[in-house]
């Protein structure tokens, strides 16, 4: 078994999340101490059963929700509300069906100090990145749900982030297109023609967390805590066929399954 | 001046009006909407406001219309201002509704992109807000333009006691024309103004067209229904706490850095909560206008005329009595055309193909205009087969035309937005048509039909309004009904009671937001909570 449970603090850490509690509204206590920490380079994927909090725990890492006490750091400086350095890119697929695949591009350029024709250039770049050049022109509603999908990942590249948060963005998709653009984006992010230098990605999808990620952080418990924290050391492409990739799958399903008596 | 000249001027001049006063009334719901959505102290003054003069009828207005624009500011621009006032109150409430529910449904995830990216007020507004509305807009501009013709045809010439105010536009002229007994030219007038309805229809429709086609959301980030999210939003700083003093002097630095940026968020945070504040300050101040004027509008009238008004209260609600069964007739009438028509024009495309834009146009032609020349041509043969019922039965009609397309838009649209399963069930059980507009497609267009229902009550009373008290239609032939609230409204305006106008008006006022908070209201939750198929409520 290549994965094996990380002890060791890091170095290089881009976003981080230290001694995070969140309780809703109602007074539900969603999450206690969550510390969390997306290095240089390395893909974090978040699992957890459904309704756990996990897209909850993203938007906190963004910025778009508060912490009832903990800190979010984004390059050693804390963040407090959403910023493009932190791209989230959500489960549903957000397109804004008004505009064209370029215009919903250049939508997280419209804050920043560039010329129209600037803003054209890079949308284009980052179109043809996620291998929709020559698509630029046509509609969401002109678009398949793989293509919209690209669009919002051009869209989060635009603005030059850091970080990537990922809340199941293959969740809405067919597996055959969900399976190509996994790959692709997984090209895409460190390929090292953007600044992005790590992604965290939720995702209840246990084979697809295992064929991305560097890290994975288990979710469990009530109210919600990190119960586990695991290094995916297969070599890439992973092939989910393969023995190993399936003891990785069942060590996996043992975090999240209560364990049953046996008869 | 050129007679057909003039007739152009006049209709131009009345399309106008109705087209500034609908942008008025898109542009200021659209920050109002903002303003709702971002201070809960605005939200909930505004919706109160919104919701209580949606129910009630604009005709309710007239007047505190009267009092304020004609004996205190006075002259044409008071005048001016009289019909601009009167048609606003007739086209903006839901405008200003659908603007509202439209900001209120955003998709957050979309929210959170314009978040993501820093966007401002403006960028908001511009990039998100405005365009997720336009669907919206686009639905309420049939009535709303209607609605718009309807009340500035009648406003632009009326009387209060001696005195008789008139702007310029197609009302004024045709009144002119009619004074001088210049038929060629009435008819000149009712054509020309009818080109430019179905003008302003056709517009209308290529325009909701677009907008669906363009506006409309294709993605499948969740609606949000109206209400509020569920996700606690603290605005709580934490201080940098270091562990002991040696690194508190080592990471000095890097403190110093996190104290700007908390600065800054503290700021910010200020800065966004004095928005916030400002926003309730306005709704409250608004709030202090209107009871201000209520309480010196009450404070004016002397106390034996308060014990008269007093007193007549009692017949008041009596003639109300009577106009609601007027309401009730009308209403009954309405749907049973709208289930059977508006059925047939749902599943039959080559129908509803050239039927709906002839409704849409005649909808729009406004009824006081051309009711008359029907009064003309009708009055001999309906005295000889209704005798003494012949005034009633006019009134029921102008209430009629005026209010019916609410009720058959409704359910036309609530049978077109059934799902298709529900088709292929009646199909599969072989439903006869009874059965199937009992057990299927009533309570599937429920929401709709409570919709509907809701505008066509509130519209016709302005058609009431107009026919209870219609003096000298022609020559000496009025129109008069026995007993009814409106008329006695209309009588007290005509007379100069201002008084009597405005009590009757306020009793008027207070029974329909009751009515609508204890009806209609219910309704929509029965509606929301039983028949909903999807979004069938919010889209209604």
């Amino acid at each position: 078994m290549e994965a094996k449970l990380k002890n060791e603090s890091v170095n290089r850490v881009i976003l981080e999340a230290e001694h995070i509690d969140f309780s809703y509204d109602n007074g539900y206590k969603v999450f206690e101490n969550i510390n969390i920490e997306a290095e240089t380079g390395k893909f974090i994927a978040i699992i957890g059963p459904s309704g756990i909090g996990k897209s909850t725990l993203l938007r906190i890492l963004g910025g778009f929700l508060k912490p009832d006490s903990g800190k979010i750091k984004l390059m050693g400086k804390q963040l407090y509300e959403p910023t493009p350095e932190v791209a989230l890119i959500h489960q549903s697929i957000v397109t804004f069906p008004w505009m064209t695949a370029e215009e919903n591009v250049m939508l997280s350029m419209k804050t920043k100090n560039m010329s129209r024709n600037e803003m054209v250039e890079k949308a284009k770049v980052s179109l043809s990145r996620v291998g929709l050049e020559g698509f630029e022109d046509l509609y969401p509603k002109e678009m398949s749900g793989g293509m919209r999908q690209r669009v919002a990942i051009a869209r989060a590249f635009a603005a030059n982030p850091h970080v990537f948060l990922m809340d199941e963005p293959f969740a809405h998709l067919d597996e055959l297109t969900a399976e190509g653009l996994r790959q692709d984006i997984y090209n895409i992010l460190f390929s090292g023609e953007t600044p992005l230098k790590s992604v965290i990605m939720v995702s209840h999808n246990l084979t697809e967390v295992l064929e991305l990620a560097d890290e994975i952080y288990i979710l469990n418990n009530i109210p919600a805590s990190i119960i586990g924290r695991v290094e995916v050391t297969m070599q890439r492409p992973r092939n989910p066929r393969s023995d190993e990739f399936n003891s990785n799958l069942d060590m996996l399903y043992g975090y999240l399954t209560p364990p049953r008596n046996k008869r | 001046m050129n007679e057909l000249l003039l007739i152009i001027l006049g209709v131009l001049a009345t399309a106008i009006q109705v087209i500034i006063l609908v942008i008025l009334s898109i542009i200021s719901g659209w920050f109002l909407a903002y303003a709702s959505i971002k201070s809960k102290i605005f939200e909930n003054i505004y919706i109160i406001f919104i919701e209580i003069f949606e129910s009630v009828p604009v005709i309710t207005f007239f007047p505190v219309v009267l009092i304020i624009f004609i004996t205190r500011i006075g002259g044409p621009l008071g005048t001016q201002l009289a019909t601009d006032f009167l048609v606003f109150t007739a086209v903006v409430w839901n405008i200003w509704m659908g603007e509202y529910q439209a900001f209120k449904t955003v998709p957050n995830e979309m929210v959170e992109v314009t978040q993501n990216s820093r966007f401002g007020l403006f960028s908001k507004l511009r990039y998100l807000y405005i365009p997720f509305s336009i669907p919206r807009i686009a639905a309420n501009l049939f009535p709303s333009v209607s609605d718009g013709f309807f009340y500035i045809t009648v406003s632009e010439v009326f009387t209060v006691g001696v005195h008789s105010y008139q702007t310029f536009g197609v009302g004024s002229v045709l009144d002119t024309f009619v004074a001088d007994a210049n038929l060629h030219a009435v008819y000149l007038t009712l054509l020309i103004l009818g080109i430019v309805i179905v003008c302003v229809i056709l517009i209308l429709r290529e325009f909701s067209r677009y907008a669906v086609s363009k506006y409309t959301l294709d993605t499948d980030a969740p609606i949000l229904k109206r209400g509020r999210l569920n996700i606690k939003e603290t605005t709580r700083i934490f201080a940098a706490i270091s562990k002991n003093p040696l690194s508190r002097l080592s990471r000095y630095y890097k403190y110093r850095e996190n104290e700007r940026h908390e600065e800054k968020y503290e700021k910010k945070e200020k800065k966004k909560k004095y928005y916030r504040y400002g926003y309730g300050a306005i709704a409250i101040l608004l709030l202090i206008l209107i009871l201000y004027e209520s309480v010196s509008l009450v404070l004016s009238v002397k106390i034996d005329e308060w014990y008269t008004l007093f007193n007549g209260t009692g017949y008041l609600l009596y003639s109300l009595g009577y106009d609601y069964l007027r309401v009730l007739t009308i209403l009954l009438i309405s749907m049973v055309i709208a289930i059977f028509l508006g059925y047939y024009l749902a599943v039959h495309k080559r129908a509803e193909f050239f039927g709906i834009p002839v409704i849409q146009a005649l909808s729009s032609y406004p009824a006081p205009i051309y009711f008359p020349f029907l009064f003309i041509l009708t009055e001999p043969y309906i005295i000889g087969v209704f005798g003494g019922f012949t005034n009633e039965l006019y009134v029921l009609f102008l209430g009629f035309v005026s209010t019916f397309y609410y009720v058959l838009y409704a359910f036309w649209m609530g049978v077109k937005a059934m799902p298709g399963e529900y088709w292929e069930i009646t199909k599969n059980l072989k439903l006869g048509f009874f059965k199937k507009m009992r057990k299927v497609i009533l309570p599937s267009t429920f929401p709709y039909l409570i919709s509907g229902i809701s505008s066509t009550i509130n519209s016709a009373w302005g058609g009431l309004m107009i026919g209870e008290y219609w003096p000298d239609i022609y020559g000496t032939h009025s129109l008069e009904i026995h007993t009814g609230l409106m008329k006695t409204i209309d009588l007290a305006t005509a007379n100069g009671n201002i008084a009597l106008a405005a009590w009757g008006s306020l009793i008027f006022g207070i029974i329909v937001a009751v009515y609508s908070v204890v009806f209609t209201r219910r309704m929509m939750d029965v509606a929301q909570e039983k028949y909903v198929a999807e979004e069938g409520v919010y889209s209604s």
